[in-house]
């Protein structure tokens, strides 16, 4: 998750990303900061606390293969469950079901009925 | 001759043997367990169009070990030849395969194959579906000229279980290479 802040009155991008368990990396610019546990109970962590616990790694899930999108079964904004049914990608030789690799809300749909994709092509972006 | 390693679920009627293997595999069935039906309700090939499935004909799929993509692309293929050389060699019958997954005799469709795939991060499961066209008699008007059956080509009835079988044990000895 990236966001814009305002350091010091300067506009600096944060990017926060999960670390392993209960632990956050934050960057800000080239420098990083992890926040833990650990780091908690020394009073260190201010900002953890107004942080949700979730998943803040990039939730996408692109194409095993190249071929054309037969059927959607999801739509923006609907929340899909880990090893749901996204939708199947038809190659000349298979018939493939995609499915989730994450719990989340489907924030976008990059592919329509019938377009033709390439291997490795974002289908959809979930948050 | 009984081979131990050959694991086999028979339906009378069923949906589909694809979507059956599917459903099985999901619940941990084992890799090589085939599904067999004498008649599919909604049997299907690619893009999901139907498959004329009555009873006489040979209708299975296969629930294969968890693969690389790329090697179950060439499986489909080698899954055509197999089922094209098996009628060749056993009955004498000259077939064309129309890539990548149609037999035919005469012109017309005589076998059809589908490989159906769930994926994630990684391939979670993999079925081969083949409908064989042995001993049906006579097909509706609207396939009479694109279908066409081993028995209408031969004039006599054959062994399902004994085709099934032979068209298995060359496929899984086809399929060594591509193991979990």
């Amino acid at each position: 998750m990236k966001l814009k802040l305002k350091i010091k009155g300067k506009e600096r991008e944060v990017e926060i990303l999960e670390e392993g368990e209960d632990k956050v990396k934050i960057k800000v610019g080239e420098k990083e900061f992890i926040f833990g546990k650990e780091k908690e109970k020394k009073g260190i962590s201010l900002i953890q606390t107004s942080i949700p616990r979730r998943d803040f790694s990039k939730k996408e899930i692109k194409a095993p293969i190249a071929g054309v999108i037969s059927e959607i079964f999801v739509k923006e904004g609907d929340f899909v469950k880990r090893e749901q049914k996204i939708l199947s990608l038809s190659t000349m030789k298979m018939e493939n079901e995609i499915v989730s690799d994450f719990d989340g809300k489907v924030k976008k749909f990059l592919v329509k009925k019938n377009q033709e994709v390439k291997e490795g092509e974002t289908l959809i972006v979930l948050e | 001759m009984r081979d131990p390693e050959f694991k086999i679920k028979n339906f009378k009627e069923i949906f589909s043997t694809n979507q059956k293997a599917k459903e099985l595999a999901l619940s941990g069935t084992a890799p090589w367990t085939v599904i067999a039906a004498e008649k599919q309700i909604a049997g299907y090939g690619k893009e999901k169009v139907s498959w004329f499935s009555p009873q006489g004909g040979l209708y299975f799929s296969i629930i294969l070990p968890k693969s690389k993509i790329e090697d179950l692309q060439t499986l489909t293929i080698l899954a055509a030849f197999i089922v094209a050389k098996t009628i060749n060699d056993n009955f004498s019958l000259e077939t064309l395969i129309k890539l990548p997954n149609d037999v035919l005799l005469n012109q017309k469709k005589v076998a059809g194959v589908l490989t159906e795939n769930i994926i994630g991060k990684d391939v979670r499961l993999s079925v081969l579906g083949i409908g064989l066209n042995t001993n049906i008699e006579k097909f509706p008007k609207e396939l009479e000229n694109r279908a066409t059956s081993l028995k209408i080509e031969l004039g006599r009835e054959l062994n399902n279980k004994k085709i099934l079988k032979k068209i298995f044990k060359e496929l899984k000895e086809q399929l060594k290479t591509i193991s979990e």
